[in-house]
């Protein structure tokens, strides 16, 4: 069923993984993720889907030790949440670009190298090569408060990158993007799946998620509802699409004919729409009609609970 | 609200800021300077005297203090009054002086704050230091700031009051009074170059004119506005008053010219003149009515309707001349213009000179005569045996005359002028005693 | 100089910091143990001891190229954004100091008191708030605008993000206040007169030990009180044997100036029960006494130059004159002593004695009233030291602002920092009455219960179980205010500006040594609590 995810180490262990956001006074106000449990493998593009409020954020966030799980356990390049010292290989695009906005482009990667412990002369030759990666080599002097959206995520993307990480997390990568930018990212990402880094994305722009994601997993409500390949969800198991050049009248009957042999109906006559829209719009609606469904297509990640 | 438009909304909102605006405009809008124009404020403001251009001059600087503090004046001069006390308990007396700055920036126009100032500097201050010419420096300290103060607040009665008493009883009449009257006219700071300080003494003119002149102005300021320091009869004659210290201060210093004679019939004018004819409103059986205190038997009569009425404001009049001692300072002021009265002083203070330079013989008989004139004064004013300055001169001029009598190994005389006072005022001997040590045996 | 400048102790005062710092860290560990205990249950005492693994993991792993970004950061931010601002606020106020200081009247030597405390004033206040809202602001800001996301998503330790902070926010301050500093010293040498220049000046004060004999000759630790409530200077009376006595040790030539004279400066003042002689200060007679052969020599008489001070140049080769008898002195024709020979003692030790001769007159001294002075040190010297006492003030400021603001929101921090300025500049003295116990109307329950029932402080409260257990609780928030007490700073010593503004060097022992161990004592703890706060604590805004 997949090629090179089951025989690959995990990046990203996640068991359980439970977070309860509580008021002043202590009180439980809202469980923004639930029992969690995913894996994340090595070399792989996976996508966090989910409508917003789903406790995407909140996971990538714990992830990196910004906030602390109430429960469950994260293990994310064989280390605890909370070691700083995974941060060294793993490169992190926050949702809206939070940099320092009197700085330079320049100075922003230096700063950022600098915090990776580079030398000098390492440090000048990734910003160098950063900045031209990401097109903003003309504004490398500007500050970034004079900076469109657009420039600023790609600012932000070259500091993500500047200690050419294993594991890169990117929340909401395309925000803000022009057509242009937009292709540019998903170039980059499959770019850097090549390389073989592994790419946690998080998005509710479903699109880009289909063209680059190898597995995806939907989240609804800080639950799980959906994990597995980007193409094996898009296939469904107890339909058959059939996709041909325009058939005649007759030539439909007869397939009608066929089918009926078969014990299988026809159904529809359709053209082809179905992506990764109609997938998310789904599984938000089944949620909501069946509380704690779960498809779950993938052999490697065990899941527990309902 | 739902159903309105935002823009409705909009309208709304600027309605509403409208209307409290008006309550606001009509309160608070400022006058332009005319009476009766301005907002209601503005309107009580002028009524009752308070706008900051009222009451003097206005400092730049204070408005801008006000400013910057943000309502929070009365909890910065409050601050600062506690490190006041806190300099002045630590006698750390630059650092009070400063003190003294902010407060009155916070406080410009209230008189009490100018007044306690002024007196701690000229008084309290003053009193610390050991060297009299640092004493000086804070009399005059004190007597600057109230004429500031004065600047600020034309209406501040009291403060041209207590400006004219630095002058005329901190500087004339203190202990150090000697070389405070010296320093008057030749400041003892050399930036002044031997003559007077012009902030403090300003006309350059003896101390007590100077004060005379506060008074004055003081007077003319209670005109506007009341005081409150002692009844009116006694606050309007401190300028006469002032007129009597300076000429006997002439004698003190032993100049018995022309001019000495002359500021004794400016005082009796003063007195009996301006003074005396000076219209008092007392109040009289349910109502009130006027005096003054140079009232003839005749115009008492004219002023009432019956015998007993009349004899009842006679005794108001008598008992107001009684409270300011009135009768005494004509009395002293007749005498003083007689020439046997000048002649005593002076031969008196012609017979110490000769006694500190041991010129016994003509000591004695200038002593002997200036009793003679004394006694023949005071058999024509009687009232003078009561008053301590002329008692002290007496006793002063007897013990005098003792004294040479000892050191010539002489007895005293049975019978000698002024012997009836001698006995009479005996108790006060030990009293004169520091005083008669201090003018005629220490250099 | 009106105070006493009292040395201080090193060794004690890092014993009490070892007490406090230990004590706090151990509060600190044990509600945190707890609060892990009941959280997370047994795997909270797991937690615990990887939290302790990883600080340790953290302390050791500094690394200063990280901590330098920080700082650089910091620095950077606070010069593009608002700091710079603050300069515009001290010229204006400088530009004006001449409303609030009426100096041209004023006599010499106040002049330089005034405006010296003024200008070293005027910095302090001005660089408090740029220090408070710099360091308060600086990590709430971060936290709130999320780039501090972007940060710990770095392999930097929290430590060091506390630690930059505390750098940078440290620099931008020190040049803010270095620029105020050569600002103020321009000012001042512009401001004061010609006339007034020679009390610029670093005055480098020999302060002996004092002694009192009573009007009886009987050894006294002070002298009377003449109904000052300032209880600094004692007093002796004139004419009889009361005499203030000065031991001066390690006496030989090095203490005479160039010209062979022994200068004695003294700040005596005068009391007058009775007028006396006005024309005239007081008089006053130094007597030298050799410990070791018990000679006495007088010197001439002089007047007390109350609160101005005066300077007396003793020369090496004196008249041998005794001690004033009814205001003379008696002159041994023809023979004289040397100062350092004969007065001397071959230990060191030489012994003057002041003695008031106006009869009915006292004279009031305290220790530091007579002092040998020694060649002065220039004025810029001292006004670096009181800068320098300055800058530790406004790094301790921006220790306490940086920990406050890791575990508080950036208004909330700087009311916490700007409070514990403010009682530690203004409160320690209440305090330490409160602490001591000595004050009138008892603990403040106690105070509450005898205001309600209006009852006078003197009068006995009644016994039993009630009253006891209120003195208990009084008890109880007095060594609450005690450990309070411990721990805020005292401002006192970042204040130089009493020895400056009055012609002295600032004291090193008493003086520049405490405020910098006072800083260096508060960084450690400051950081620590702001690594820890930052390290429990979620970085998410909420």
């Amino acid at each position: 069923m997949s090629t090179s995810g089951s025989a690959a180490e995990p990046v990203i262990e996640i068991r359980n993984l439970t977070k309860v956001y509580r008021d002043f006074w202590g009180r439980r106000k809202v469980r923004a993720v639930n029992s969690l449990s995913l894996d994340v493998k090595k070399g792989e593009v996976f996508g966090l889907l989910g409508p917003n409020g789903s406790g995407k954020t909140t996971t990538i966030k714990m992830l990196l030790g910004l906030l602390f799980p109430t429960e469950g356990e994260i293990s994310i390049l064989g280390r605890p949440a909370t070691d700083v010292a995974k941060n060294e290989r793993i490169g992190y695009l926050p949702e809206e670009s939070y940099l320092y906005r009197f700085l330079t482009a320049e100075e922003t990667l230096d700063f950022y190298g600098r915090l990776f412990d580079m030398p000098a002369s390492v440090r000048k030759e990734r910003t160098e090569k950063l900045l031209s990666l990401v097109k903003i080599t003309h504004a490398r002097k500007r500050q970034l408060k004079e900076y469109s959206k657009g420039m600023t995520r790609r600012i932000g993307l070259a500091q993500a990158l500047i200690n050419d990480p294993d594991l890169v997390l990117l929340d909401e990568p395309t925000s803000g993007l022009d057509p242009l930018g937009n292709r540019d990212m998903k170039d980059l990402i499959l770019q850097l799946k090549e390389q073989g880094k592994t790419v946690l994305m998080c998005s509710h722009l479903l699109a880009d998620v289909q063209d680059v994601c190898d597995r995806i997993a939907i989240l609804y409500g800080g639950e799980l509802k959906v994990l597995g390949r980007v193409d094996e969800l898009l296939k469904s198991r107890d339909e058959t699409q059939i996709l041909t050049s325009k058939l005649s009248d007759d030539a439909i009957n007869e397939v009608r004919a066929v089918l009926q042999k078969h014990g299988a109906s026809l159904n529809q006559i359709d053209h082809p729409t179905s992506n990764l829209e109609d997938l998310f719009l789904k599984t938000v609606q089944e949620s909501v009609e069946r509380p704690g469904h779960r498809v779950i297509m993938d052999d490697t990640t065990r899941s527990r609970g309902a | 609200m739902n159903r309105l438009s935002s823009q409705q909304r909009k309208f709304a909102y600027l309605a509403g800021i409208l209307v409290l605006l008006v309550p606001i405009i009509l309160l608070g809008m400022p006058s332009d300077g005319r009476p009766g124009s301005g907002g209601y404020l503005a309107q009580l403001r002028s009524e009752y005297d308070l706008g900051e251009s009222d009451l003097g001059q206005v400092d730049p600087s204070s408005a801008s203090m006000n400013l910057v503090l943000l309502g929070l004046r009365g909890v910065a001069a409050n601050l600062l009054w506690m490190d006041l006390e806190y300099y002045k308990d630590r006698k750390d007396w630059a650092q009070m002086r400063a003190t003294t700055e902010s407060i009155i920036r916070l406080q410009p126009h209230y008189a009490k704050v100018w007044e306690y100032n002024g007196w701690n500097l000229a008084f309290n201050t003053s009193a610390e230091w050991d060297a009299v010419p640092d004493r000086y420096y804070w009399v005059k300290e004190g007597g600057k700031f109230l004429a500031r103060g004065v600047e600020r607040n034309n209406d501040a009665t009291n403060l041209y009051y207590h400006a004219g008493r630095i002058h005329q009883q901190k500087v004339g009449q203190s202990d150090e009074k000697k070389y405070f009257r010296e320093y008057y006219f030749a400041d003892p700071d050399p930036k002044f170059g031997g003559t007077n300080d012009p902030e403090f003494n300003t006309d350059n003119i003896d101390n007590f004119l100077m004060g005379k002149k506060w008074f004055y102005a003081a007077n003319d300021s209670e005109l506007r506005r009341k005081q409150n320091i002692q009844d009116r009869t006694i606050f309007r004659s401190s300028p006469a008053r002032a007129q009597f210290d300076y000429a006997a201060a002439r004698q003190e210093d032993g100049k018995f010219d022309d001019e000495t004679r002359e500021a004794w019939a400016e005082a009796l004018s003063d007195w009996t003149v301006k003074y005396g004819q000076e219209v008092f409103t007392i109040p009289w059986d349910n109502g009130q009515v006027d005096i003054r205190m140079e009232m003839t038997p005749e115009e008492i009569r004219q002023a009432t309707t019956s015998e007993a009425d009349a004899a009842k404001l006679a005794r108001a009049v008598d008992a107001y001349q009684k409270m300011t001692n009135y009768r005494y300072w004509r009395t002293r002021g007749l005498s003083e213009a007689e020439q046997v009265t000048s002649d005593a002083h002076r031969e008196f203070y012609l017979a110490g000179e000769e006694y500190k330079q041991q010129n016994l013989n003509a000591a004695l008989k200038l002593v002997s005569s200036s009793m003679e004139k004394f006694e023949q004064v005071l058999k024509k004013y009687p009232e003078l045996r009561d008053e301590d300055r002329m008692v002290e001169e007496c006793m002063l001029a007897v013990m005098l005359f003792e004294n040479i009598h000892r050191l010539n190994g002489e007895r005293l005389p049975d019978e000698f002028p002024l012997k009836d006072l001698a006995d009479e005022k005996g108790g006060l001997r030990e009293q004169i005693e520091d005083q008669f040590k201090r003018r005629f045996l220490a250099g | 100089m009106d105070f006493e400048p009292t040395p201080y102790n090193i060794p004690l005062g890092f014993l009490y910091w070892l007490i406090v710092t230990g004590f706090g860290t151990i509060v600190v560990l044990v509600v945190t143990l707890l609060a892990l205990l009941i959280t997370r249950g047994t795997k909270g005492f797991g937690d615990f001891l990887n939290l302790l693994s990883s600080a340790a993991l953290d302390i050791v792993q500094i690394s200063p190229r990280r901590v330098g970004a920080i700082t650089r950061l910091t620095f950077l931010e606070a010069i593009r954004r608002r700091a710079l601002l603050v300069f515009v606020v001290f010229a204006i106020l400088f530009m004006f100091a001449g409303w609030f200081l009426s100096g041209g009247t004023l006599v010499p030597d106040f002049q330089v008191k005034l405006y010296v405390s003024f200008v070293l004033r005027a910095i302090a206040w001005l660089v408090l708030p740029v220090a408070l809202l710099l360091s308060c602001w600086g990590i709430p800001e971060d936290i709130k605008q999320r780039s501090l996301h972007t940060v710990v998503t770095k392999p930097v330790r929290r430590l060091e993000v506390v630690l930059g902070r505390m750098l940078g926010f440290g620099l931008i301050n020190t040049l803010v206040l270095l620029v105020m500093a050569v600002a103020g010293y321009v000012w001042l040498q512009q401001q004061i007169d010609e006339k007034a220049r020679p009390e610029l000046t670093c005055r480098r004060p020999v302060f002996g030990q004092l002694t009192f004999l009573d009007r009886e000759g009987k050894p006294a630790a002070t002298g009377i009180n003449v109904g000052d409530i300032w209880e600094y200077r004692s007093y002796i009376e004139g004419a009889t044997r009361a005499r203030a006595i000065w031991k001066f040790a390690g006496i030989d030539e090095s203490a005479l100036n160039k010209d062979g004279e022994l200068i004695l400066e003294n700040r005596f003042s005068a009391f007058r029960s009775h007028k006396g002689q006005m024309g005239r200060s007081l008089l006053y007679q130094l007597v030298f006494v050799n410990p070791e052969t018990g000679l006495r020599v007088g010197t001439q008489l002089r007047q007390v130059a109350e609160f101005r001070g005066r300077t007396d140049a003793i020369p090496r080769t004196l008249p041998k004159a005794g001690e004033a008898i009814g205001g003379k002195i008696t002159e041994e024709a023809g023979e004289t002593v040397d100062l350092i020979n004969d007065l001397v003692s071959p230990s060191g030790e030489l012994v003057v004695e002041a003695v008031c001769i106006d009869p009915g007159q006292y004279m009031g001294m305290a220790r530091p009233d007579l002092f040998i002075r020694t060649p002065d040190g220039s004025f810029l010297a001292g006004y670096a030291k009181s800068i320098l006492g300055l800058a530790m003030m406004v790094l301790l400021i921006v220790f306490l602002g940086v920990a406050a603001s890791t575990f508080l929101k950036g208004p909330v921090a700087t009311l916490l920092t700007f409070c514990l300025v403010l009682v530690g500049m203004t409160a320690r003295e209440f305090m330490m009455t409160i602490v001591s116990g000595r004050f009138e109307g008892g603990g403040p329950i106690e105070s509450v219960y005898r205001i309600v029932l209006h009852m006078n402080p003197t009068q006995e409260l009644p016994t039993g179980i009630a009253f006891q257990s209120m003195h208990l609780m009084d008890l109880a928030i007095r060594q609450f205010v005690w450990l309070i007490f411990q721990i805020i700073p005292n401002f006192d010593y970042f204040n130089m500006a009493p020895y400056l503004a009055n012609g002295f060097d600032v004291s090193f022992n008493a003086s520049v040594l405490p405020s910098i161990a006072v800083t260096l004592a508060f960084f450690l703890p400051c950081l620590l609590l702001g690594y820890f706060c930052l390290r429990v604590r979620e970085l998410e805004a909420k």
